[in-house]
């Protein structure tokens, strides 16, 4: 097809061939080519097949409102063919057909439209029930848009950005981009939106002059270069809105470019206020075959030619009902078209110099017609137009028709953000006529046409937003408001609802294959409200997003249920436009913290597992029993990195008040050179978090939580200790300070060679701390635990110096083969130990009591000094809490999982922890258990997930499974 | 014995072209091929201290005054102060000395605590948008002033320290010490588009001393 290659207002560079491949041909396109432009270049006219009745569907809109073209490129389906800009080298297949979009052996299925009445789909085939599964799955692979396999991986990058801005104006029209730059006179910050890949917006593609005697398309250029160079403006092109959000928050994905980095980008637009420039599309006139190939909208078939070069026809039947439709018909057949006729809905009207034009070209106009069929099959030949009573027909042979019935205003942001619309009869447009707040409309939507009118709306509206953000421009808005009276208001709208037709045909959404009988029958079964009546029909549910029959709709159940009240449209949701999910899920960076030795434990060998918002070394090799790891702890000295725990500083003149109202025990009882282990609870007595206080100095302490609660600490104590007044502060170290816990019956040794302290029992004793320095450099806090049940240091050290003193330790336990132990190792060794894990042997419900460490608890202290005392009072008197005890299987080659549950009749309790236990051979862990079955010597059954009725058996043992008396942590 | 060595948090995958051994850190003085900008520059070896009180407002640090409220920061020679709520500040000294913590209460040293970068350069804000949703060019707010918030989604300390219309300047940022290798990972991706490039200590001193004239 040959190009209109010299057009000023041509939006490609023909010299730039660009290639597609579509039905094991190649077709060529240029750069600025939509995919679909390109295959019509190419002589394509069916793209599509309809969802129900598989008809041929072709170019109609160009702007994405319905699924005619889409498409599957390369892998992707739904691709907007007519969005979506030529790349080289893409695989374009068609969607939704058996053979091809040509020849669909489905096709047939256009002539059972009698067989699928509205809302057939949830009438028939439900009896006999056995038939439904069977139906449902045929209808299923016959209907739907496009397959996509489950394991396809979305290519490409997905970008996301967060902008802030005063004023952010949505369409980058002539007044879109008048309201931008009113606007950014302010100095403020402007975003401006546009969907199509360049500013224009109504202005791009006409050649007609404005009131200053330059053609619409200049004009705009104009206006752009000076958008484009304003500092505060921020131009977002080929940007569609997908949603508008209380207080003004605009959500948009923007399409990249040959030079983009990204595929797509989602933006969130945090801004002061709005305006709404998205003109207006264009109302599909409803007659027989509507969808026809060949048939084609005003705005479609114009830039067809003037954007792409391309003629959408060679003689053409025009039907319309807006001056933009006669400014077609002129503009087009000076490019070469053949005009048989142009019908106008409207008797009179009409600007008196496109009247003119058309008969100076001598095109016959009837006014007061309108298309009702368009025949052929799979295009047009010919179509037939009829007065609006329908009483006088006459044929007109052509391969185009191109049909509106005016114009329809794009609200979607105002609806999105709250906005009630009502029906404006002399615009005949859906109008907002609450407005939120400071969101401001501009440009066609309002109903004005004049290009000078357009233009000054803009600038009014970008002046007020501008005002409403907080600029002093009040002078300026009034001058603009005194502009824009000046100048022509909204005009009046083509109020044709449909065609005279029956309507068996005649499509209100193309995108579900619904019919105006369609809706005839919603209505007799008694569905009155266009909401309703689109969700039994289907119409306006599709990919289009209620595009084609937003407007249609609600004026046509006005009008058959001869409602006295005005039409209610239907409402919109987000996203307006469907884009890809990849383009929300954006670069979904995974964050997450490491400690300092999180490279070296990696060299080690460490296998790493998230825990809460940590990475850390579950394992040391694949042996996932760690028996390796387990056994060196218990026999010679381990290593393992604790640095996730949670570590506080808390100090000031009220430090010890805040510590004795959160922790559990008499917090006075901390002395120097000593740890204190204790817990904390909630207002439930439920056992929330434990760990060590150690004494820095006067009103000065440091202590230690579990690693989940650390992000929470300091809100914890500063919440329960709210109305108090008392003089403290909090620092959180968590980071500051990593943890090597070094384990062990020779972890004495080891850090003796590093340490130049006093390291025997009596002067380090169990619970003792001390501080000590590395090589007169490096300050090491030094505590005696006991965790895994051996002699054991935790030596707290600046993170910064974490690599040095690990290494020390390595090097200096090399001869004792010191080796790494993960947190899966220290999970055993504990619980052989029966030391707990608060989460592990402990859940939401759990209390202090529950998991015995009630010995932590100070019963002296008054209660409301203790936060959970009350309850835990309580609680010390009720006898039917659960209790957490010892239990071995009766086979120790068969631990139960954790989380089995504990049954007879019914569930009894649960394995908080189980293993198989190296140490003893045994099969041990802790249970939480209903106290009538905590008795040393009770025989549970055991109930796993999967165990198809197979029940596991333990008993009740004594606690600890591992040196009772702790003399191995102690000496 | 190995060798008493301060490891920062932040990496950036390339040697510096000239560095230096400062109190047990290697502080990188200059990347190769550092580019136009934006740069990244890692600050951990900078002392940053905690200082808290009941009438913090009425407290001067290093002979500066704590700001009146919370959100803004002071900057003067090589000291920055920025006033967090209604008893907290944070106190970065910028310099290369290491000055000693004071005696008095309150103050506690948090330099090992977060992770320390500088972003500054073109479009340095064009970059930060991409992960963050705070408003480092609020019209409303002079620099510096401090922003706490999520950037990538990690809670963060930011003190922009410069502003232009174009998108240009620069902050500095503190995250919580783990976050680090997520943290430069997520910003190095971000800021591909824009050239972001490692930069050493001797770029962000010329930065900053061109702050104050």
């Amino acid at each position: 097809m040959n190009r209109l290659n010299q057009l000023p207002t041509l939006r490609i560079n023909p010299s730039e061939k660009l290639t597609l491949s579509y039905q094991g041909k190649t077709f060529q396109g240029v750069a600025g080519d939509t995919v679909a432009t390109a295959l019509f270049a190419g002589g394509v006219r069916i793209f599509a097949r309809s969802l129900k009745y598989h008809r041929p569907r072709g170019l109609y809109s160009l702007d994405g409102e319905c699924s005619n073209t889409c498409m599957d490129v390369n892998g992707i389906p739904n691709v907007r063919t007519e969005n979506t800009l030529l790349k080289n080298g893409m695989t374009v297949k068609a969607q939704n057909v058996v053979g091809s979009a040509n020849r669909d052996w489905l096709a047939f299925i256009d002539k059972l439209d009698w067989m699928m009445p509205a809302g057939f789909y949830y009438k028939t085939m439900h009896k006999p029930a056995a038939m439904w599964p069977v139906a449902m799955k045929r209808i299923r692979k016959a209907a739907g848009l496009g397959v996509i396999s489950a394991d396809y991986q979305m290519k490409g990058n997905y970008d996301e950005r967060y902008l802030k801005a005063e004023v952010t104006v949505i369409g980058g029209g002539a007044a879109g981009m008048s309201a931008a730059l009113a606007a950014a006179e302010s100095g403020q910050r402007v975003v401006l939106l546009e969907s199509r890949p360049h500013l224009g917006g109504g202005f791009d593609y006409r050649v007609t002059t404005g009131a200053d005697g330059k053609p619409l398309y200049q004009r705009a250029r104009e206006l752009a270069a000076k958008v484009e160079q304003t500092a505060n403006i921020r131009v977002f092109k080929h940007t569609s809105v997908v949603g508008s959000y209380t207080n003004n928050l605009i959500t948009a994905f923007q399409v990249g470019g040959p030079d983009d980095v990204f595929c797509e980008r989602y933006l969130e637009i945090r801004s002061e206020s709005v305006v709404v420039a998205s003109g207006c599309i264009e109302r599909p006139l409803v007659f027989d075959n509507n969808e026809r190939p060949g048939v084609m909208q005003v705005g479609c078939a114009h830039r067809l030619a003037r954007t792409w070069g391309l003629l959408p026809g060679n003689q053409a039947v025009f039907s319309v009902g807006h001056d933009l439709g006669l400014e077609a018909a002129v503009d087009l057949f000076d490019l070469g078209l053949q005009i048989s006729c142009v019908a106008d809905a409207r008797e009179d009207g009409q600007n008196p110099e496109l009247l003119l034009a058309l008969a100076q070209r001598k095109i016959p106009l009837l006014k007061g017609w309108v298309a009702t069929k368009a025949h052929g099959g799979k295009r047009i030949e010919k179509a037939t137009l009829a007065t609006l009573d329908g009483t006088i027909k006459r044929q007109f042979a052509g391969d185009l028709l191109v049909a509106s019935a005016g114009l329809t205003p794009v609200t979607g942001p105002f609806i999105l953000a709250g906005a009630k619309l009502s029906y404006d009869s002399h615009t005949g447009y859906f109008l907002p006529t609450e407005l939120p707040a400071k969101m401001f409309p501009a440009g066609r939507l309002t109903g004005i046409n004049d290009p000078a009118a357009i233009e000054a709306s803009g600038r009014l509206a970008g002046l007020k937003a501008a005002v409403a953000a907080g600029a002093g421009m009040e002078s300026a808005v009034v001058d603009a408001q005194a502009v824009l009276a000046a100048l022509p208001g909204p005009e009046r709208g083509c109020k044709l609802v449909t065609a005279p037709v029956k309507g068996r045909k005649s499509f209100i959404c193309f995108d579900e294959d619904a019919t105006i009988k369609n809706i005839k029958q919603a209505i007799k079964q008694g569905f009155d409200v266009p909401e309703l009546i689109k969700r039994f029909t289907s119409a306006g549910t599709g990919p289009g997003q209620g595009g084609i029959p937003g407007h249609n709709l609600p004026l046509y159940v006005a009008k058959y249920t001869a409602s006295i009240n005005t039409p209610i449209p239907t409402t919109m949701r987000p996203p307006l436009v469907p884009t890809f999910i990849a383009t929300y899920a954006g670069y979904n960076h995974h964050m997450f913290k490491r400690t300092p030795m999180h490279d070296d434990q990696l060299k080690d060998g460490g296998i790493f597992r998230n825990i809460g918002v940590w990475q850390r070394a579950r394992y040391f090799s694949e042996d996932f029993d760690c028996k390796e790891e387990i056994l060196n702890v218990r026999n010679n000295v381990g290593m393992l990195d604790g640095s996730t725990l949670g570590k506080f500083r808390i100090h000031g003149p009220d430090a010890l008040k805040a510590l004795q109202r959160v922790y559990v025990s008499d917090m006075s009882k901390v002395k120097p050179g000593r740890i204190k282990y204790s817990a904390m609870c909630n207002e439930d007595g439920c056992v929330i978090d434990d760990g060590v206080v150690v004494k820095l100095g006067e009103n000065d302490y440091y202590f230690t939580t579990s690693t989940g609660r650390a992000g929470q600490t300091i809100e914890w104590i500063r919440y329960h200790t709210r109305y108090d007044g008392w003089d403290f502060n909090l620092v959180n170290l968590t980071d500051a300070m990593g943890v090597i816990n070094l384990s062990g019956p020779n972890a004495r040794k080891v850090l003796g060679k590093v340490v130049d302290i006093d390291l025997s029992n009596e002067a380090f004793p169990f619970s003792g701390y001390r501080e000590l320095l590395i090589q007169d450099t490096i300050f090491v806090r030094a505590m005696r635990l006991g965790f895994v049940g051996e002699l054991s240091y935790e030596l707290h050290v600046p993170s910064s110096y974490m690599k040095a003193v690990w290494g020390m330790l390595k090097e200096a336990g090399a001869e004792f083969g010191i080796r790494n132990f993960g947190v899966e190792a220290q999970n055993v060794l504990r619980m052989e130990k029966c030391h707990i894990i608060l989460g592990q042997e402990s859940e939401q419900r759990t209390n202090l009591l529950d998991v015995g460490l009630g010995f932590l608890w100070d019963r002296k202290k008054t209660d409301a000094k203790t936060v959970g005392a009350v309850a835990l009072h309580q609680a010390e008197k009720d006898p039917g809490r659960l209790k957490l005890v010892g239990i071995r299987m009766e086979d120790d080659d068969r631990p139960a999982r954790d989380g089995a549950l504990i049954v007879d009749n019914k569930v009894r309790g649960y394995v908080a922890t189980m293993r198989k236990s190296f140490t003893t051979g045994q099969a041990v862990g802790m249970a939480l258990v209903e106290s009538q079955l905590a008795n040393v010597g009770t025989r549970l059954e055991i109930f796993e997930d999967e165990c198809e009725g197979v029940r596991l058996y333990a008993r009740v043992v004594q606690m600890p499974f591992y040196d009772p008396k702790g003399e191995r942590m102690k000496n | 014995m190995s060798q008493i060595k301060r490891e920062s948090p932040v990496r950036f995958g390339v040697s510096p072209k000239a560095a230096v051994v400062r109190d047990n850190w290697t502080v990188a003085l200059e990347y190769d091929d550092e580019s136009r900008g934006p740069w990244i520059v890692d600050l951990a070896h900078k002392i940053r201290w905690d200082l808290q009180d009941g009438n913090i407002g009425e407290l001067s640090a290093c002979d500066l005054a704590v700001p009146p409220a919370p959100g803004q920061s002071v900057l003067s020679g090589s000291t920055l102060i920025n006033r967090m709520n209604r008893i907290q500040a944070s106190i970065w000294h910028l310099g290369a000395e290491t000055p000693p913590l004071p005696d008095g209460t309150g103050y506690t040293d948090t330099s090992e605590s977060t992770a320390f970068v500088a972003l500054f350069g073109p479009k340095v804000f064009q970059l930060a948008e991409k992960l963050t949703n705070l408003d480092f060019m609020d019209p409303a707010k002079a620099a510096p002033f401090l922003l706490q918030g999520p950037f990538c989604h990690v809670p963060c300390q930011i003190v922009t320290l410069q502003k232009s219309a174009d998108g240009s300047g620069g902050f500095l940022l503190a995250c919580s010490r783990g976050y680090s290798d997520s943290m430069v990972h997520a910003i190095f991706e971000a800021g591909a588009e824009f050239d972001l490039r490692p930069a050493g200590e001797n770029r962000f001193n010329g930065w900053i001393e061109g702050l104050q004239g």
